[in-house]
């Protein structure tokens, strides 16, 4: 029933397959850049220069010669230090190293770019090495090899920042070497691109010296003691740490002699000092062993911010969050207010948040998030999280991890539809289903609901679940080892208790057996052992064991690959339970519709946002959405969701969707229920001279169509566009927002088609062409309606109780009519009696008519009836011409001159017109100097006077809507051109308005109908400019100006729809061949819009291959 | 209250009990004095959901609540099926004081009558009665409060400071759809007691889910005594607005 499987496969077909020959890589690929960026953690604007295979060596630090670290694999002790092979990479402005063997070259498989989304065996993702931001490089020295080989000597500022710009001695400098091991030109090549970015680094010095003065590390470096400390200090002019967030002041969670924080101070200090610090640290395994064992309180926010890459964000934008602080001062959002909901019920129970000191961080982290992240907001466990982290870092630092945890480690967790944190419940669950086969089967059987304890688990972290202390540890290597560790955790909290578990028989039971046991993490995992080591470990500690040795085979790509596969599950849950929701707060006049016609028009509605979105995007950035394509190919192999500017964008289930429908949507989703809203002209994909579009439709989609292939999708009808939609989205528009929602839509159809009550339904009519709401509509409005019957009707009175179309034959068949008489035309005369009727009954305007006017709505309906006379066609003057065809407009020569007050025209009258205007000086009724209108119950007298005008209320219009009980293939698929040629015929020749001879019968019929409505056009330019100079001469209400411009505007409409039909006529003939090669059409436009990069579809590839660098 | 009287022998069956309503609006509050008749400022906003179980001891039985406590944050509702679920019963709270929680309550109201089991009963709760002027009243006291009982005490249309929704409003909503109605005050107990006590008096023995006291069979008397469902449910609305203290 939801069609959105339906459409994100018409949008991968539209933007994937041929039609769009670049958007991917030929093979499908994912861009390298963004799996160089995911593997060192890197901001988006980095991008793989240069990479090259290279030794790196560290030399033996004088503090840790007698350290234990034992040989390890790509590790070989060395005279002079520790070496490690791997890959070095050049991006503009990092230096990064890895032992994991990833290549970012365009020629290397995506497996091989991906690798470290593997068995990362404990060392995380980026694997031992560095990401060393240049601008943190002092010096590179070549250095003399004896095998004439490329080494080079790295040199940090690490030591002398700290002591400004006074030479360190050396023992305190970072410095290390790289050999690298490629060819000479390959190596110079490298060393060229390293140059370069290094000069270009020397821009970012005082970036670096603002992001690393909020690094504790350099403060605990400032001096290997105490008073070389306080001095270096005094230098410097600081007095005191950098903000090591709210547990300096408030203190930190847990007993710090518990913790051990003193050694794990230590051994840090040495380690940075070692291994340099922030932007230049090197990862060995003992970083890894570090965090595992617990950050220490003051380093933990530094390290966070490192291993999880936003430190690098940081560097790039120090001041991001302050400006968005301060441009957005003072402005509301609904995020702001959910945000100071929750402000004081952040962990409530941490001395800092009791504190406007700690709420006011918390604040404005959000605040200044929720600006950047609009999509996202706010949503509640954020204020949580961001909580946990402000104990531990200042609030910008806070602020760039967030934003990590948003797009990259959470991927959408907290967005409006929550779709990322359902799908990792699922494929939480499947994890257990396959680890832990016969518990699931046991909480399957008590239809206890897994996802119900485990979702906090993973929305806030674990940091509500267990004792923050805890909870803070597996942060630590959260943020080390991505995602997947919180997968692991989970798991093997279910294995640990695993046994008691099997035991419950409800949810009650299964909770509080994980409320006891999280309540005990500090106690002894086996405290009636003999062995007193045993008994040492904490239930904790088994835990962390189990997590990443018993669990170590859930690696990201595990996840990934899991969430690839339950992904459409999850959103196309979320997508119905979006429906049902929104179907039932539609509002009270929804009701009138069927459930049914509501879901079918939630989807339809939907649909058209949906698919509208997706085609702007391919226009509006077709070149800069390839690499976006590829970009989220990437982030979805490692993470298995698309991301965020991903092709599925405006579906439902992934968040932020539009919710309104502007005109054009709302043009493209009426054509897609009625035949009227289908344009008659050829719709873009038929047409096989693209140049041409544009100058075939001009008006609201213009631009769109002259810039792009078909703006409606190819294989949609073309909407037409008439001051009757527009009317109709008016009306429907209540609260004159920026486009309608679907209650609007809804409860609009409702009126309009919940009703066969034809008195409902005519007014419903007048009400739309009564402007100012006083019950009366004027001459103007008159003829409007007369336009809006023809039109309409165009394509016969569909919906009457004969089949849902009047199909070329029936239509022949009428027309072949004894009779003579064709339904268009019959409905034609109808609709010229209604105009004539309508003047005839008109009530004048004048005030001392207003007594008049009030008689006669009070007549009762039938007795007016009564005295009501059906005109005879013949006796009277038909307002619209049914005679013959004229072969071309005739130079208006009046035999009556018209009144001075009407200007001569020399444009193209029709005899009728002169006729009309000739007749005009005896009827009253139609002298534009007499201003006139008709009210509701005239206009409904009038309607009823006619079999066929009430025909068409009663049944056909409402009835010309389809709903669910039309399913949507007909209107769309087929677009219904009721005079069009059914077989391929001649080549168009040119005329103005007038079908050739050729077409027959069909021409003829083709006539009527725009013959009658440029008549009807006619007759209403006529009467208004005489309306208009007489109004002039008066010089009356301010009012004329706005008049004008809304006439005028009605009459660019009026052009506009001419001059379709008339392009219509000619592209007619060839409609037929050229369906067959629709696509090519539109293929072609793309093309165009490409600046002809891809002019051939054989050089696709090329283009793409440029595109790609 | 009821608690001390409990008698060992009594039938006793659990109820699923499911609350919903607007973020903030006082939703684990309420659990919370219900649970363990206490009272924080400053409550953390509920992950996903929380749940809780408290004995509520009946003069002819005794019923366990199985209470699952949701979050109120708009993008957490598709989250809610999860948790109503087989619900036999459901407090739907607003913020007196909020005029847009009740809205949000009417579409969980209409939520539940679509898609949760058919006879759930649902209670309609304006929470934070403390808040308004006939609280400070009548109730001003009752801080201890499990069983205050402020019947009759207070009149409803003196609009309070804060309050934005009248009580007539709320009933009048209430009895359109055939809910339980109730102003409360989870800071100061007021009708808390009384809203979960009616629940349990409006859910037919037959609708218990497994009943495991010793006298799970003995419950004919009750069962009589509350007529089918439907029926049961109109009384008890009628019930309820008389024994609420509004
Ligand atoms: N004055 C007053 N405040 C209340 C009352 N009930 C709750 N509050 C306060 O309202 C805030 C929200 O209460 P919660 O119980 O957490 O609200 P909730 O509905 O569970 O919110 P979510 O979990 O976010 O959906 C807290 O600060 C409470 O102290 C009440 O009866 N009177
Ligand atoms: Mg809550």
């Amino acid at each position: 029933m939801f069609t959105f499987n339906s459409l994100v496969q018409k949008a991968h077909s539209l933007i994937d397959a041929s039609t769009i020959p670049s958007s991917r890589n030929p093979d499908g690929s994912p861009s390298k850049a963004a799996l160089f960026r995911l593997q060192f953690r890197l901001p988006d604007s980095q991008t793989p220069q240069h990479e090259i295979t290279a030794e790196l060596s560290l030399s033996v630090p004088h503090s840790s010669r007698a350290s234990a670290q034992g040989p390890r694999e790509n590790q070989r002790p060395q005279e002079r230090g520790i070496t490690y092979v791997g890959k070095l990479h050049l991006s503009e402005n990092f230096l990064c190293f890895s032992t994991q063997p990833t290549s970012f070259l365009h020629s290397a498989s995506t497996q091989a770019s991906s690798a470290f989304t593997g068995q990362t065996q404990g060392a995380g993702p980026a694997g031992n090495g560095f990401t060393l931001a240049l601008c943190a490089i002092r010096r590179v020295e070549r250095l003399q090899t004896p095998n004439s080989l490329f080494a080079l000597a790295i040199t940090t500022w690490n030591g002398f920042t700290a002591l400004s710009g006074k030479q360190g001695n050396s023992s305190d400098a970072q410095r290390f070497t790289l050999q690298l091991a490629g060819s000479r030109q390959s190596s110079e090549r490298f060393c060229d691109g390293l140059k370069k970015g290094l000069r270009d680094g020397v821009k970012e010095v005082e970036n670096l010296k603002a992001v690393i003065s909020e690094c504790y590390s350099e403060y605990l470096l400032s001096g290997n003691n105490k008073a070389e400390r306080e001095s270096a200090m005094l230098v410097n002019g600081v007095n005191q740490p950098p903000d090591a967030g709210l547990g300096m002041v408030f203190r930190y969670p847990g007993d710090a002699r518990k913790l051990r924080e003193q050694s794990k101070m230590r051994l840090w200090r040495e380690y940075l000092r070692d291994n340099g610090r922030n932007a230049t640290l090197i990862r060995q395994p003992t970083f890894h062993k570090l965090i595992r064992v617990g950050l220490p309180n003051r380093l933990r926010g530094e390290i966070w911010e490192l291993t999880s890459g936003s430190l690098y964000i940081r560097l790039q934008k120090p001041r991001l969050f302050t400006d968005t602080l301060s441009k957005f001062t003072g402005r509301e959002s609904l995020a702001i207010d959910e945000i100071e909901k929750d402000l004081n019920r952040s962990l409530p129970e941490y001395p800092g948040f009791q504190s406007e000191a700690g709420i006011g961080r918390l604040r404005r982290v959000l605040t200044a998030y929720s600006w950047i992240n609009e999509e996202v907001g706010y949503c509640q466990a954020m204020n949580i999280v961001v909580a946990a982290l402000l104990i531990y870092m200042s609030e910008s630092q806070a602020f760039f991890l967030l934003s990590v945890l948003c797009d990259r480690l959470l991927p959408g967790y907290y967005s409006t539809t929550m779709y990322g944190t359902l799908l990792d419940q699922r494929v939480f669950e499947s994890l257990v289903e396959k680890t832990m086969p016969i518990l699931w089967e046991h909480l399957v059987k008590s239809d206890v609901q897994l996802s119900v304890v485990s979702l906090p688990w993973f929305l806030s972290l674990y940091i509500n679940s267990m004792p923050l202390i805890f909870a803070f540890r597996v942060l630590d290597v959260f943020f080390l080892e991505g995602p997947k560790v919180l997968f692991q955790v989970g798991l093997a909290i279910l294995r640990i208790n695993g046994e008691d578990l099997l035991d419950i028989t409800d949810d009650g039971s299964f909770i509080s057996i994980l409320k006891t046991y999280f309540s005990r993490l500090e106690e002894s995992a086996h405290p009636k052992s003999k062995n007193e080591k045993l008994r040492a470990v904490t239930k904790f500690q088994e835990l962390m064991v189990v997590a990443f040795k018993e669990f170590a085979g859930i690696t990201q790509s595990t996840i990934s690959e899991q969430r690839v596969k339950h992904k459409d599950a999850v959103l196309d849950n979320i997508e119905n339970f979006a429906k049902r929701t929104s179907i039932r707060n539609l509002g009270p006049e929804s009701k009138r519709l069927s459930i049914d016609d509501l879901g079918f028009l939630y989807d339809r509605f939907y649909g058209i946002l949906y698919e509208r979105e997706q085609r702007m995007q391919v226009m509006r950035e077709d070149i800069d959405r390839r690499a976006k394509a590829s970009n989220d190919k990437a982030t979805e192999l490692v993470t298995g969701i698309p991301g965020n500017s991903s092709i599925e964008i405006g579906r439902v289930g992934l968040g932020p969707s539009p919710t309104l429908m502007n005109y054009d949507g709302f043009r493209e989703f009426l054509a897609g229920i009625t035949r009227w809203a289908i344009t008659d002209a050829p719709t873009s994909h038929q047409d096989p001279m693209p140049s041409r579009a544009s100058s075939v439709y001009s008006g609201h989609s213009g631009r769109e169509r002259s810039s792009s292939l078909s703006p409606w999708g190819a294989g949609n009808s073309e909407p037409a566009d008439h001051d009757f939609m527009q009317r109709l989205y008016g009306k429907w528009n209540k609260d004159d927002n920026d486009g309608l929602s679907l209650q609007d839509v809804a409860t609009g159809l409702a009126h309009v088609k919940g009703t066969t009550d034809i008195m409902t339904s005519i007014s419903y009519f007048f009400n739309l062409y009564d402007d100012d709401h006083d019950g009366k509509v004027d001459r103007e409005g008159i003829l409007r309606i007369s336009e809006a019957l023809l039109f309409l009707t165009r394509r016969g009175l569909g919906g009457s109780p004969a089949p849902s179309s009047i199909s070329m034959a029936s239509t022949l068949d009428e027309g072949m009519d004894p009779k003579g008489s064709s339904a268009d035309e019959r409905f034609l005369s109808s609709v010229s009696a209604f105009i004539r009727r309508c003047f005839e009954y008109a009530d004048p305007d004048h005030p001392q008519n207003q007594n008049d006017n009030t008689s006669l709505p009070d007549t009762d309906l039938n007795t007016s009836m009564d005295n009501f006379t059906v005109g005879d066609s013949d006796s009277e003057e038909d307002l619209l011409d049914l005679g013959p065809k004229p072969t071309s407009f005739q130079q208006a020569s009046p035999s009556n001159p018209p009144p001075a007050t009407l200007p001569r025209r020399t444009s193209s009258l029709s005899h009728t017109q002169s006729k009309f205007i000739s007749k005009r000086s005896a009827n009253v009724a139609l002298d534009p100097s007499n201003p006139l209108h008709i009210t509701l119950p005239t206009f409904r007298m009038v309607i009823l006077a006619d079999d066929l005008l009430q025909q068409f209320f009663e049944s056909a219009f409402p009835a010309s809507f389809h709903l669910s009980d039309h399913p949507a293939h007909s209107p769309l698929q087929t677009p219904l051109t009721t005079f069009s040629s059914p077989t391929p015929a001649l080549p168009a020749a040119p005329r103005g308005g007038i079908v050739p001879p050729a077409k027959g019968l069909r021409g003829v019929l083709d006539n009527i109908v725009s013959d009658g409505m440029r008549v009807a056009g006619e007759v209403r330019k006529r009467v208004d400019e005489a309306q208009r100079e007489i109004e002039k001469s008066a010089l009356q209400r301010s009012e004329t100006d706005l008049d004008d411009e809304e006439e005028k505007a009605a009459y660019g409409g009026e052009a506009d729809r001419k001059s379709v039909r008339e392009g219509d006529r000619e592209l007619l003939e060839g409609e037929e061949a050229i369906v067959g090669v629709g696509r090519g059409g539109s293929l072609q436009v793309e093309e165009d819009l490409l600046g002809g990069i891809d002019a051939e579809a054989g050089s696709e590839e090329k283009g793409r291959i440029e595109f790609e660098r | 209250m009821a608690d001390s009287a409990a008698a060992p022998p009594k039938p006793s069956s659990s109820v699923k009990l499911v609350l919903l309503g607007e973020a903030a609006v006082g939703k684990s509050s309420l659990v919370l004095r219900f649970v363990n008749n206490d009272f924080q400022e400053n409550k953390e906003p509920t992950i996903g959901a929380a749940f809780l179980t408290q004995k509520s001891h009946l003069p002819h039985r005794t019923i366990k609540f199985e209470i699952w406590d949701t979050a109120g944050q708009e993008r957490f509702a598709s989250l809610a099926p999860m948790y109503y679920r087989n619900a036999q019963s459901a407090l739907v709270v607003y913020d007196l004081t909020k005029p847009t929680s009740l809205v949000k309550a009417k579409h969980w109201v209409a939520e539940l009558q679509r898609q949760a089991n058919p006879g759930i009963v649902i209670a309609l709760v304006g929470n934070k009665l403390d808040l308004t002027d006939e609280n400070a009243a009548a109730s001003g006291g009752a801080s201890t409060s499990e069983g205050s009982d402020a019947e009759g005490a207070e009149t409803p249309e003196t609009s309070g400071d804060a309050r934005k929704i009248s009580t007539k409003e709320g009933r009048a909503y209430a009895e359109e759809e055939g809910l339980l109605f109730f102003e409360t005050s989870a800071k100061t107990g007021v009708n808390v007691q009384e809203v979960f006590t009616a629940i349990a008096n409006a859910i037919p023995e037959t609708q218990m889910k497994g009943a495991k006291g010793p006298g799970a069979a003995g419950a004919g008397a009750g069962q009589t005594a509350l007529g089918s469902e439907r029926v049961n449910l109109n009384q008890r609305a009628e019930g309820a607005k008389e024994g609420c203290a509004c």
